[in-house]
This record gives C-alpha cells, sequence and structure tokens, in this order.
C-alpha cells in the first residue's frame, strides 16, 4: 500500500534559526506513529507545516502520492489531514453537537440550521467510537479527555486520513487514559494514519506502531515500535551537549532560606514540603501539569492555599499576597511573561521600577530620578539591551523582556527568588546568560527555586531536583546523582510514574 | 566673508536637514493631528464668523465646558484601568438636586454643608461602584448601569419627581462669581485637569492604574493592589461628577433630576476621541483635554454658524469615530 504521507528532507529555520534539520519519514495508513522529543526538538514546527500553517524552507510533502509543494490549512484539510491541537479550542458554551459542526453546519435550503439532523448525525459519529456522550450536552460539561475525543471526531469528520495528535494525553488523568487509546486504536481500524507526540513511555509501548524521536530540530531516530526499548528512546531524545550554557555552581550557605511545611494547595491535594537553603539552587522538575507552577504561585500568594506554613529564614509568611511576599522578600519570575510578568505598552523603567514602587515615593509621588538610577543600575547588572530605559518592554526581544522581569528583584533585599520555566521562549544566547544571571543571584545569598520542564536546565543549574507528578513530590535528585550519566533518564521515569533506575 | 557666510548658512541648513528629516516630521504631525485639527477647526471658524475668535466666546465655551471637563476627568482614570463608568450623568443629578434640596433647607452661611453633602453623596456614589466591581467582580458595564439607574431615581425622589426651583442666590455664586473675568468653575476645571495630569504622570497611584489597565495579572504579581486602585478609581470619578452637579445646578440655579443625562457617553466621546483604549492601559489627561476642546469648540462654531442642533450631532457623530479610526491608524504606523 502506498504511503499516506511522505516527508522528504523538510528544513525549516526562524530568523536564520535551523528548526528542522533535514527530515524525512514515511507513513503508511493505518499505522500509529509516536513522535517523541523534548521541548524544543521541533515537533510542533512539524505538525504546523504538515497542517499548512507554516511553510518549510526545503523539502517535499507528498500526501497519497501527490506532491504539495504549497500547502495551506485549506488544502491539507482538503487531502485528509487533520490535527487535534495541545491547547484545545472548543466552544464551552455550545453543545457538543454545534461543537462538531462549526464550520460545515447542515443547512436547509433557506440557510436555516437543521438541529435535529445535526443532533441524530453527531449522535452517530459519537456511537461510530462507543461513546455514550450526549449530543446535546454543553461542551463544558465534558471532562478534558472527553473534550480531547470530541475534538479528534470532530478532525476525523471532514474526512481524516491522516490525524495529528499534539501531546492528546499530557492534560488528561490517568485513568481516562484508556478511554483515548480505545479511540486511537477504532481510528487505526478504520485505516486512519496517526502522529502523535506523547511524554508516556507506556504508551509509546501500548499503542505505536513506530517511533519517531527528534532532537534539536533533527530525526534521531525512526524504528519499529516493537524494536525501540524506553531506554533508547530516552537516549535519543536527550544527550544534547550542554557544556558550555551552564555555568560552574558554588556551594550553597548553611542557612535555611525558605521553608514550606505541609502546603496543601486544594482540598483534598497532596502536600508539600521542601526547605531551600541560602544560595541553593532548587529545581522542580515535572511534566507539563505536573503541579509545578501551582506550587510557586501559592507560596508567592497569587494563589489560596488550603493550608500549611512557608517560612523566609525564620520569620512566617502570611499566604495569599503578593504584597505581603514582596515585603518578606520574595520575588517571582511567573511562567507566562507576557500575561503575568510585564506590562508590555509601559517602559521599561515603569516595569523595573513596580515590585519596589514604596521604595521610590514622597507623598505618593514618583521620585523618577532615585528609580531610575535604581533601575539603570539593576538592568545593568543582567546585561539588558535596550535602546533607553524609557523604551515599551513590549518591544524587546524574549530574552530581553525576561531581563527586566529577573532584573527588577535586584538590588533591594530580596531573599527568596521563585522562576517558572525562566527560559521559555528565549534563544540559547540568551539562555546562556539567564542562567549566569540565576547562578550569581544564588551566590550572593538567594534561596532560588526553579521550576522547568526543560530538563538539561533542571540537571545543568540546579544544586538539587525536586521532581513534581501529580502535585505531589515524588522523587529527589542531589548534586552527585545529577552528574550521574543516568540523571535525565531518571528525571524522566520519575515524571511519568516509574521506577527510577539503580545506577 | 560673504562666502564664510553662506557656508555658514548651508550648514545651518543641513543640520536642521539632519534632524528634521521627513519621517520625523511626519511622525511629528501624525502624532499631534488631533492639535492640529482642532487648530485648523479654530482658524475656519475664526474665518466664517467674527464672533467666532472674540473673548466672549472664549469665556462662554470655558463655561459651559467645566461641568462636563469634571466628569470626562473622572471618566479617563476609569477608562484607562480598562472599565468604564456609565453613572457619572445620574450621579450629576445626584449632587445637583441635594445640593438644591439642602440649600433651601439650611440657612445662607452653612451653604457650604450642602455643597460639601453633594459632593459627598457623588463619592459615595463612586465608592460603591468601586467596591462592587472590586470586590464583587461585576463588570464595570453592568455594576455603573446599575448606578446610573439607581442614582437617577434618587434624584427623582428628592425632588418629589419635579424640579427643584428659586434656589438662594447665593448658591448662584458658585457658577457665577468672576475671577479676571472668567467664571469660578473654569479655574475649577483647569486646575483639576492640571492636578490630575500630574498625578496620573508622577504619582504612585497614576503608575498603579496605568499598570491595572495594562496588564491586571502582571500588575498584581508585582504587588499591585488591583482592587484598591480600582476602588480609588472609581471614588475619583464619583467626586468629580458630584462637583460637576454642584455646578451645575448653581449654573441653572434650579434642580431638574433630568440634569446631566447623556453626559457618560459625551465624556466618553472626549475621552476615546483624546486617543485612550477602551482596552484600559493607554491614554492621557491631557488627550482627554484635547478631546473635550474639539467637542466643544465644534459645538459652539457650528452653533455662531447657526447650523441646526440636529445636524450638529451628525457631525459630532462622524468626528468621534474618525477621531479614533486615525488614533489606530497612528498607534499601527508607530509600531510597525
Amino acid at each position: 500500500m502506498a504511503p499516506v504521507l511522505v516527508v522528504k528532507a523538510l528544513e525549516k529555520s526562524f530568523a536564520g534559526v535551523p528548526v528542522l534539520k533535514q527530515i524525512t519519514f514515511n507513513v503508511e495508513p493505518g499505522e500509529v506513529v509516536a513522535l517523541a522529543g523534548e521541548n524544543g526538538a521541533g515537533k510542533s514546527t512539524l505538525f504546523k507545516i504538515l497542517t499548512g500553517q507554516l511553510r518549510p524552507d526545503r523539502g517535499a510533502i507528498l500526501v497519497d502520492g501527490q506532491n504539495l509543494d504549497h500547502l495551506d490549512t485549506k488544502i491539507a484539510r482538503e487531502l485528509g489531514i487533520g490535527i487535534v491541537p495541545q491547547e484545545l479550542a472548543p466552544y464551552p458554551e455550545l453543545a457538543v453537537y454545534e461543537n462538531l459542526f462549526v464550520g460545515r453546519e447542515l443547512k436547509s435550503r433557506l440557510g436555516l440550521l437543521k438541529r435535529s439532523e445535526m443532533i441524530s448525525e453527531a449522535k452517530r459519529m459519537l456511537e461510530v467510537f462507543g461513546l455514550s456522550i450526549s449530543p446535546t450536552a454543553k461542551m463544558k460539561s465534558l471532562s478534558t479527555a472527553y473534550t480531547q475525543i470530541v475534538e479528534i471526531v470532530k478532525a476525523t469528520t471532514w474526512g481524516a486520513k491522516l490525524l495529528l495528535l499534539d501531546e492528546p494525553t499530557s492534560s488528561i488523568p490517568e485513568h481516562e487514559v484508556e478511554r483515548l487509546h480505545e479511540i486511537v486504536r477504532a481510528l487505526k481500524g478504520q485505516g486512519v494514519a496517526m502522529v502523535y507526540t506523547t511524554h508516556r513511555m507506556s504508551e509509546i509501548e501500548q499503542l505505536a506502531d513506530r517511533v519517531l524521536v527528534m532532537r534539536d530540530g533533527m530525526l534521531i531516530m525512526d524504528s519499529p515500535a516493537a524494536e525501540a526499548t524506553p531506554e533508547a528512546v530516552i537516549t535519543s531524545m536527550i544527550g544534547r551537549d550542554l557544556g558550555n550554557l551552564f555555568p560552574s555552581l558554588p556551594k550553597p550557605g548553611k542557612n535555611i532560606g525558605l521553608s514550606v511545611e505541609d502546603l496543601v494547595l486544594e482540598k483534598g491535594g497532596p502536600s508539600v514540603s521542601f526547605e531551600v537553603r541560602e544560595g541553593e539552587i532548587l529545581s522542580l522538575g515535572g511534566l507539563v501539569g505536573a503541579g509545578r507552577t501551582e506550587i510557586i504561585e501559592t507560596i508567592y500568594g497569587i494563589r489560596k492555599a488550603e493550608s500549611g506554613l512557608v517560612k523566609v529564614g525564620s520569620q512566617l509568611l502570611q499566604l495569599g499576597s503578593p504584597r505581603k511576599a514582596i515585603d518578606s522578600g520574595i520575588a517571582i519570575v511567573p511562567e507566562d511573561r507576557k500575561g503575568a510578568g510585564l506590562i508590555l505598552q509601559r517602559s521599561i523603567t515603569e516595569n523595573g521600577g513596580l515590585p519596589r514602587l514604596k521604595d521610590y515615593l514622597f507623598a505618593g509621588f514618583v521620585r523618577l530620578r532615585i528609580r531610575k538610577q535604581a533601575v539603570t543600575k539593576s538592568m545593568d547588572k543582567v546585561a539588558l539591551r535596550s535602546r533607553s530605559l524609557d523604551q515599551a518592554a513590549g518591544t524587546l526581544s524574549g530574552g530581553n523582556q525576561q531581563k527586566i522581569v529577573i532584573g527588577r528583584w535586584l538590588g533591594g533585599d530580596t531573599k527568596v527568588l521563585l522562576l517558572d520555566e525562566p527560559t521559555r521562549g528565549v534563544d540559547v544566547g540568551a539562555r546562556g546568560e539567564i542562567y549566569t544571571i540565576i547562578r550569581d543571584l544564588a551566590a550572593s545569598g538567594l534561596s532560588v527555586v526553579l521550576a522547568s520542564s526543560d530538563t538539561p536546565e533542571l540537571i545543568g543549574l540546579s544544586h538539587r531536583v525536586l521532581v513534581v507528578r501529580e502535585g505531589r513530590i515524588t522523587g529527589e535528585l542531589k548534586r552527585d546523582e545529577l552528574d550521574d550519566v543516568s540523571a535525565q533518564e531518571n528525571i524522566f521515569r520519575l515524571s511519568s510514574g516509574q521506577e527510577i533506575l539503580n545506577a | 566673508m560673504s562666502e564664510k557666510l553662506e557656508t555658514k548658512a548651508t550648514s545651518i541648513i543641513e543640520g536642521f536637514r539632519e534632524k528634521w528629516t521627513t519621517a520625523k516630521i511626519v511622525d511629528l504631525l501624525v502624532r499631534n493631528s488631533l492639535l492640529i485639527v482642532i487648530l485648523l477647526v479654530m482658524v475656519y471658524f475664526a474665518t466664517q464668523n467674527e464672533r467666532f475668535a472674540s473673548l466672549g466666546n472664549l469665556r462662554a465655551v470655558l463655561i459651559a465646558a467645566a461641568p462636563f471637563a469634571l466628569i470626562a476627568l473622572g471618566q479617563t482614570i476609569v477608562i484607562l484601568t480598562g472599565g468604564i463608568d456609565l453613572s457619572v450623568g445620574s450621579v450629576v443629578a445626584l449632587g445637583a438636586m441635594s445640593a438644591a434640596w439642602l440649600s433651601l433647607r439650611l440657612p445662607p452661611e452653612q451653604l457650604w454643608l450642602a455643597i460639601l453633602i453633594a459632593v459627598i453623596l457623588g463619592t459615595i456614589a463612586g465608592v460603591i461602584n468601586g467596591l462592587v466591581i472590586a470586590y464583587l467582580d461585576v463588570p464595570p458595564f453592568v455594576a455603573t448601569l446599575g448606578m446610573l439607574t439607581a442614582a437617577s431615581g434618587f434624584a427623582y425622589v428628592i425632588g418629589g419627581g419635579a424640579p427643584i426651583n428659586g434656589l438662594p442666590a447665593e448658591f448662584a455664586i458658585i457658577a457665577n462669581a468672576k475671577i479676571f473675568g472668567f467664571q469660578l468653575p473654569v479655574y475649577m476645571m483647569l486646575g483639576s485637569f492640571i492636578i490630575m495630569a500630574l498625578v496620573m504622570r508622577y504619582s504612585a497611584f497614576g503608575l498603579r492604574v496605568y499598570a491595572v489597565g495594562g496588564n491586571r495579572t502582571a500588575a498584581e504579581v508585582a504587588g499591585v493592589n488591583a482592587k484598591r486602585t480600582l476602588v480609588q478609581v472609581y471614588t475619583l470619578s464619583g467626586f468629580f461628577a458630584g462637583i460637576s452637579g454642584v455646578v451645575l445646578a448653581s449654573r441653572v440655579g434650579s434642580g431638574p433630576p433630568s440634569l446631566g443625562v447623556g453626559y457618560e457617553l459625551l465624556a466618553i466621546a472626549a475621552v476615546v476621541i483624546g486617543g485612550a483604549s477602551l482596552m484600559g492601559g493607554r491614554g492621557t489627561v491631557w488627550g482627554t483635554f484635547l478631546g473635550l476642546i474639539i467637542i466643544q469648540t465644534l459645538g459652539n462654531g457650528l452653533d455662531i454658524m447657526i447650523v441646526p442642533a440636529y445636524w450638529q450631532n451628525v457631525i459630532n457623530g462622524v468626528v468621534i469615530v474618525s477621531a479614533v479610526a486615525v488614533d489606530v491608524w497612528a498607534n499601527r504606523r508607530r509600531t510597525r
């Protein structure tokens, strides 16, 4: 049988930085292909090219033997390529059947919606997959897994021959994953080919016919699933040269800078406890959605805690108020830089001076010169590159924006620094600088908590790593264990709920 | 000698050319397009009718603008947070009616008390708006729509459904006392604008307003108490509406409960013509001032040229939309 998809020597660069290099592979009808790779390996870019959202620089794509020089989203859909993105975009207030039919509604000659027909058609579509969801139920009443399944059904109803699933199980609780697997098998039975990205080793073993592994824009591995051991997959995914990106770490101090005792984030949820010494970088690892962000935001007071104690030094922190957290010396670099870090239309000076605004006030008015001096000093420390400090923060590159978010905490009496994915969307050059800044801050005596889903970052930059899984801490790796070759794999195993390897 | 002079002249011209490239001049013109339009409109009216460019007319324009300007000022700050205050027109009526009612019942020497209570009532309306919006998370549109209805109701209750007439002569002083030829409210207006322009530009409060409007989450993460800022902002708006009510009642010499109807929309128009974004975070007090000037100048000029009021409304509508369209275009051009 002819392959449904042939990708030949595909290349793509963004602003001179190659993100896909010589990607070549085939997908046969009815084949389930698992695509593994770390964040930034190029999986999403590949998916975007296959669905026509991005143009490749070089290379060929053949669908059903047909060469596609210019794939756009419409052509891709007509050829039967469907995608279920990681970020689902359902219409929560509309019914399931309405979600299924948006964009290709059944209409009468007068242009009126034929609702009853759509409902019965939707019922039939869902029954094909053995689903007992009511077509008239509101989308928002469904669990994440079922929302995902409805999105898959929607993608197939366009007549998809090839379905791309971007981390379909990443946000689904364990017990609902099997439901999704059944759907994948049912589709396979209908001859639909699927390429899906995943972090779960078990899923590759159970579902996939073939495994592709990408790393740094290259296809590192392409083998039948039966021949791919989890160890081989993980080794292919990681094993990047990290040597020069990370600065050496100085020894942490003796005193405890931050202690978190039995912090419960939500009623009935697990409790979290850990301590960070002064000058220590403690990292929280784990998969996306494991609960790292929630822990950090609760300490800082953006989220309300259910119970538990947080101490800065020996001082008890009143939880639930960012203002209180700042006043007791806690600083945060939030995950969502644009959404929670900066006020993009305001200047660097205003953004930089905001957390410590109190220090610059006289009778309610800002002492502009003093603020400017302080901000200039801290922005020099992080080597911010800008035309002037009056420039709007939104006009800077991602790396420089992040430097403002970090740099604005310098100079004051910051004792604890909470970093949530500090290098997301930051190019490699600026990454190195940000790592050095973080190291220097720790060296100056700050207690640093770093949440990251970038495994090399966890290993290269931390004194200790705690792995978080479904809201609880499932393991700890100390510095000597991080230096061991098995470190990446062990972090991965802990994150995905497997036993740790004994070296 | 003359050659030297010539080279010197050329070098000055060259220097000027370098400093003022075409792109820069265009940018300057675009940036100040509203001011330019105002000047052109003024010149046009002045050439059409000699009465337009007279001191008497300036006086008339300013005193007419004052009560409305105070509301627009409060509205500016509310809009900067990404909110809206629909209640200001009704709060004007509430302020006017309570001041009128009290002025008839208090001895002349306690007139200040009537004024104070009226302003306090307006401020309270603002506080309620702010609390409902900040702590109950009711959308500003809905919260202030409720206040619009309720405050208007109160205004009618105070007057028993009828205007309050025959206010004491002392009460008229507020709006009619002249200093250097201009009435008191003109100074109140100018003073308030200058103070608020400085506050918004240089105070912590001003910065917090811009921060909350620009990105509330980021502001809260940086330690700004967004809820408190919101309460302060709506309180200010109510305060200005209260003052405006007193001024209007004094100027009209009576307390009609329908006073101030539709003012909120005019105030919003002035703010957006001045370049503020209804999404919050962008806009200035100075911009609102220009927006007010254009609305008032246009109204006054068209009055003098005896353009019928209904046509004036049509023109105003076109002006509001075109001003904002130009502003959006200019901004896109700048960030291109």
